[in-house]
């Protein structure tokens, strides 16, 4: 009797546990954002200030270097300022011609249209799978769910939920992300995904069998698919893996970005 | 009253974990894995203190990871949550003296914990399964966690008990009169 008792119960409970698992599935991280708040309104402020303790800590080993070296660089330093804003002055004058010639072509710049806001990393998620993770902007700062997200170098991923003063990135080595790319050189299209296989690098899929692909070859978004822009770049062919198929083959992607130790992000927010 | 010192304590233990997790073993890895100190943590609860507070605090628990740090809400809570019940079955039908026992179930919940958190990823995010490079993770990731348990075995072991004494006093007393 109280072994069926406890079977119902069990059964009882794989079902609500499932039926929670259908309705947490559905259901929109936005509409939690309150709680979401309160949550990190505890956890960042401490979050934030370990962050810029570890920054401190682990730039300040240069503090100790010979004093010597450190003026002779200062006088090279300072030649090579004194030539550089020379330079500078004469890239004005080039950037103004640049700029009037432009318009007369209507070309636009290609990042020079976008409006970004810089953003420094406080969180980043420990789990082995996914790479995801948490920027000291948000709601507030004007950023919203889908906005891309891009370092000095190249693509970084896009924002997947806000709060007031947080926003969690996603970026493009996570095992749930996919990305439409094209080939610089020959504009053949091809299919980003992170990968375990090798972690910190993407898999490029659904290679056309007719696109040459080579180890060096210049990655970047096609902007199809509704997220990232067009334009952005992403990364360099590491190695082509030929399979038997030729319709099989892939390709490793080495991003440009270095996921381990990038600290500031820019969003674009227009 | 030292139940509730307990809870608190049991509190603020999982936001210095948390902090340890993030700034600390992000870096400290083996070969490019980091351990996860929450699963270590839960089952110890669930093993000293028993289901009836492994599961809810496996749930609030992943409750709160979510929150901070995860892409889709309950995920780990439900994962958490399953490692509670395990840990409470574990301890109803194993000794807990044995050092051997406790790695072996150290090993156990560590596979079943990242093996339902991956499937219950990809059902969810639709990410790529890859077998192969999953079980190389996973073997390390055990193998981080045995070594942890073993280096934290006595400490661990006294806390628990000092909980279960708190948390199971009278059951003890029905149990044996």
């Amino acid at each position: 009797m109280n072994k069926k008792k406890t079977g119902i119960v069990g059964i009882i409970i794989t079902v609500i546990i499932l039926i929670m698992l259908v309705f947490i599935s559905n259901m929109n991280l936005e509409n939690l954002s309150y709680i979401e708040n309160a949550v990190s309104a505890v956890v960042m402020p401490i979050q934030n200030g370990l962050t810029y303790l570890k920054n401190k800590i682990s730039r300040n080993h240069t503090f100790f270097e010979d004093i010597n070296k450190l003026q002779q660089e200062n006088e090279e330093l300072k030649s090579k300022n004194a030539e550089l804003e020379k330079n500078l002055r004469e890239l004005e004058i080039v950037k103004n011609e640049n700029t009037t010639l432009k318009e007369y072509l209507n070309l636009s710049e290609q990042y020079g249209n976008y409006e970004t806001k810089a953003a420094y990393i406080i969180n980043k998620d420990y789990s082995n799978y996914s790479n995801i993770f948490i920027i000291n902007i948000g709601q507030k700062d004007g950023i919203k769910p889908n906005m891309t997200v891009i370092s000095e170098k190249g693509l970084v991923g896009y924002v997947i939920s806000t709060t007031d003063h947080t926003s969690k990135v996603q970026t493009i080595i996570d095992t749930a992300s996919t990305v439409s790319a094209t080939l610089s050189s020959s504009k053949d299209n091809l299919i980003c995904k992170g990968t375990l296989e090798e972690s910190g690098s993407l898999r490029a899929t659904y290679v056309p069998t007719t696109a040459s692909i080579v180890q060096g070859d210049k990655i970047e978004t096609s902007g199809m698919g509704g997220i990232y822009p067009k334009g952005i770049h992403i990364g360099t062919v590491k190695k082509v893996v030929s399979t038997k198929n030729i319709s099989d083959r892939y390709a490793i992607i080495e991003p440009a970005v270095n996921f381990d130790k990038v600290d500031t992000v820019l969003v674009i927010t227009k | 009253m030292k139940n509730t010192l307990i809870v608190i304590g049991i509190i603020l233990l999982f936001l210095i974990l948390y902090f340890l997790q993030i700034n600390f073993f992000n870096w400290f890895t083996i070969a490019g894995i980091s351990p996860n100190l929450f699963v270590i943590f839960v089952l110890f609860i669930a093993l000293f203190g028993g289901k009836r507070i492994g599961i809810p605090l496996g749930l609030l628990m992943g409750l709160m990871l979510d929150f901070f740090i995860s892409k889709k809400i309950g995920v780990s809570a439900i994962m958490l949550g399953v490692i509670g019940g395990l840990g409470g079955i574990l301890d109803k039908n194993f000794s807990k003296d044995s050092r051997m026992t406790i790695i072996l179930m150290t090993a156990v919940v560590t596979f079943v914990y990242e093996f339902g958190m991956y499937i219950l990823n990809h059902f969810i995010l639709s990410s790529t399964i890859e077998i192969i490079p999953f079980l190389k993770i996973i073997m390390i990731e055990i193998v981080y966690h045995i070594l942890l348990v073993i280096i934290f075995y006595s400490l661990l072991q006294k806390a628990g008990y000092y909980i279960e004494e708190v948390f199971r006093q009278k059951k003890i007393l029905t149990r044996y009169f």
